[in-house]
């Protein structure tokens, strides 16, 4: 078809019909999918494709693709075949991560939901998952309420908690850096309970807030925000921030040479913002959920071969959070020998990842009564670069997630299941 | 206290001066052709990762040469192919036009360099505090600072002696007249929007190497150079550097005392302005039609 028109440029009918056609086309291929895939099991994945969190969320896709792929050559889902439906949440807007949520359950009956990265936008899927009793798991948004206050039945989490990041990185800041830290913290939930946990865990250890300053989610520029923390003269700056933010205020602040006169350090930090950074940047004090490289831990060798050969780089926790997520859904199902979501969220309360999957030195496992996955954490150092090309960390210290998180009590999280 | 305001003053300066500079272009391509180009964050990304492919076999200072000008040779040929047959129209055809390029841009970037930020590195040197109080000014954004100065004067230069930025001038203000006169109108906006691009692709590489850069740089970096445009008002090249320059101040000095609306305090800007002198404040009445 021919878009061009008699005066040599694009015509509108043309622009118009080329866009009919490319409409057509989206429209007419969720049929085709549909008939060919009648009888298996459908997981939805609702978790941002573009924005900020664009890559955390291709991450999490890659790994639960792979899962997927397993559990399909293993015989599947209850000798079902199963596949994954994938929808882009946006980085933070909670309207569409809704929208998608309610057109993967409605529209295409999926028997699992995944999502999201963002944990406002996991807070909001997990209303409607709740609300239509599908079983829910939060592959990478840590937000406390998600397992905490606002904690349902049929939502599950692998990531850790913010508490839980906080307590495990507060004794090494305070025991080898000082008392006084200032904090930037991305203001929305995340963020919120993150600083809240810091601050708290820091005061137990005789730690002080020096100051902090909420910034706005996609910031570019944090000079402002590095002025002000500068000022208050503590002796750590915590950045909170996540994805592109996190490159864009610790590339900044090691140009402003701030990594010279007091220790730049936070609570999670990802590989992926590492390798996003100059090697000059990569520095500082963090937890790493997951690390691909941990010498004698059984299969985690062959996890990252094999991502390794899809991607060309090595997993990374999103990888981990994704691929455990889609297995989580294969483990219920097949500990409870059915698909009814109450049946699958009683066999998961208490259940313990096999090695395989849970890819840790401590096997991970469901805590009974909040849903909240509890394994290692990662203590260590950004580094510029080590053995490998990708390999930006170094581990100094494994957390036990179970001797660090508050307990079920602690957390709030008050359960109440389907009569 | 004091000197925390006046640390936040300044670097807000530097950071207006930026917006400006990524303002011009848009102001440029918007006065002559009347083209709202939603696309402009795409094309500095564009410009940035360029950039950052051209730095291995160029070096950073190749790449700062060589990279604003392949993005002006793309914004040329979209020019051609997509925007030339829209002149004339509503402008909500070329609004509507660039705000779905904005979104392809960022889409075929980050299939092309991947979601995630790659390591864009400017020279060591550049990159340290010039002095150990004034640790924000950095080598790097002193020359930033001097690009957008000889950028503003080069563009003012040629805008006011040259016989091109006299063609662009008249028809800014009349291209029917200009038109009638021998002008070929056609080639004067290509070279218009090829100019703005290039300066969208300049800004582009100097962001990337004071921020990480990702697909989103451009939709990040976007929206601040509209509010510029809205606030220094339509038509005034000159009003587009005092908006730039001015957001960056109330951005600065918001973070003194309300750290987490240092974006709000932007648009709040723009509302009072639209709201109290519509045609911003060096902008031509009548511009906004």
């Amino acid at each position: 078809m021919s878009v061009t028109s008699s005066r040599g440029g694009v015509g509108r009918r043309g622009l118009l019909k080329a866009g009919f056609v490319v409409g057509a086309a989206q429209l007419a291929s969720p049929f085709v999918l549909r008939a060919r895939a009648a009888d298996s099991i459908k997981i939805g994945l609702d978790n941002p494709l573009t924005g900020t969190y664009a890559a955390p969320g291709k991450n999490e896709l890659v790994g639960c693709q792979l899962a997927i792929e397993q559990i399909n050559a293993k015989g599947g889902i209850l000798g079902r075949n199963v596949e994954l439906i994938v929808e882009d949440s946006t980085s933070g807007d909670a309207g569409t991560a809704v929208q998608k949520a309610r057109k993967l359950i409605d529209g295409d009956k999926v028997d699992f939901l995944l999502g999201n990265v963002n944990s406002a936008l996991a807070l909001a899927m997990a209303q409607v998952s709740n609300e239509k009793k599908i079983l829910h798991v939060v592959p990478g948004g840590h937000t406390d309420a998600v397992t905490g206050a606002s904690c349902h039945w049929n939502v599950f989490r692998v990531c850790n908690t913010t508490q839980m990041e906080a307590a495990a990185v507060a004794s090494t800041l305070v025991k080898a850096y000082g008392k006084k830290w200032y904090y930037i913290t991305p203001d929305y939930a995340y963020g919120h309970t993150l600083e809240s946990g810091l601050v708290k865990a820091g005061a137990a250890l005789g730690g002080a807030r020096a100051g902090g300053d909420l910034t706005p989610l996609g910031t570019v520029d944090f000079s402002s925000y590095l002025i002000n923390a500068q000022s208050a003269n503590p002796d750590v700056i915590l950045f909170l921030t996540q994805g592109d933010d996190m490159v864009n205020a610790l590339k900044q602040a090691v140009q402003f040479g701030l990594d010279k006169k007091l220790h730049l350090a936070g609570a999670q930090q990802e590989l992926e913002a590492l390798e996003g950074l100059p090697p000059e940047a990569r520095i500082g004090t963090w937890v790493m959920e997951w690390y691909w490289k941990r010498p004698g831990v059984p299969h985690v060798d062959e996890f990252v071969d094999i991502i390794k050969k899809r991607t060309g780089r090595v997993p990374t926790a999103r990888t981990w959070f994704g691929f455990v997520s889609v297995w989580t859904c294969a483990l219920a199902a097949a500990k409870a020998k059915s698909l009814d979501a109450v049946a699958m969220a009683k066999a998961l309360q208490g259940l313990e990842l096999p090695p395989e999957i849970g890819l840790m030195p401590n096997a991970p496992f469901y805590r009974a009564g909040q849903n909240q996955l509890i394994g290692d954490l990662y203590v260590g150092n950004a580094q510029a670069s080590g053995d490998a090309p990708d390999d930006l960390f170094k581990v100094t210290d494994i957390v036990k997630g179970v001797d660090i998180a508050s307990s079920v009590e602690e957390s709030g999280c008050k359960m109440t299941w389907p009569a | 206290m004091t000197q925390l305001i006046f640390f936040n003053v300044l670097n807000g300066l530097i950071v207006g001066a930026f917006y400006a500079l990524m303002a011009l272009g848009l102001s440029l391509i918007l006065n002559l052709s009347g083209v709202i180009n939603f696309a402009h964050g795409g094309f500095l990304a564009l410009g940035a990762y360029l950039a950052y492919t051209l730095m291995p076999y160029t070096g950073f200072w190749g790449a700062l040469i060589v990279a604003p000008i392949l993005t002006a040779f793309v914004g040329l040929a979209v020019e051609r192919v997509m925007i030339r047959p829209l002149y004339g129209r509503d402008p909500l055809y070329g609004l509507l036009l660039t705000f779905g390029l904005a979104y392809i841009f960022e889409d075929v970037t980050r299939l092309i360099w991947g979601a995630q930020s790659v390591p864009f590195q400017v020279p060591g040197w550049l990159t340290t505090p010039l002095s150990n109080q004034f640790f924000f000014l950095t080598g790097y954004r002193v020359f930033m600072i001097l690009i957008v100065a000889v950028a503003v004067g080069g563009l003012f230069f040629v805008l006011t002696y040259s016989r091109l930025g006299m063609r662009i001038r008249a028809g800014t203000r009349d291209l029917d007249t200009v038109s009638t006169l021998g002008v070929n109108v056609r080639v004067l906006r290509s070279l218009n929007f090829g100019i703005g691009i290039y300066i969208a692709g300049l800004a582009g590489v100097l962001a990337a190497g004071l921020l990480g850069l990702s697909p989103t740089i451009g939709s990040m970096l976007i929206m601040p150079s509209f509010v510029a445009i809205i606030v220094g008002g339509l038509g005034s090249l000159l009003g587009t550097l005092l908006g730039g320059l001015l957001i960056g101040l109330a951005s600065g000095l918001t973070a003194v005392f309300f750290p987490s609306a240092t974006e709000a305090v932007i648009y709040v800007m723009m509302g009072l302005v639209l709201l109290v002198r519509p045609r911003g404040l060096l902008g031509e009445e009548g511009r906004v039609h």
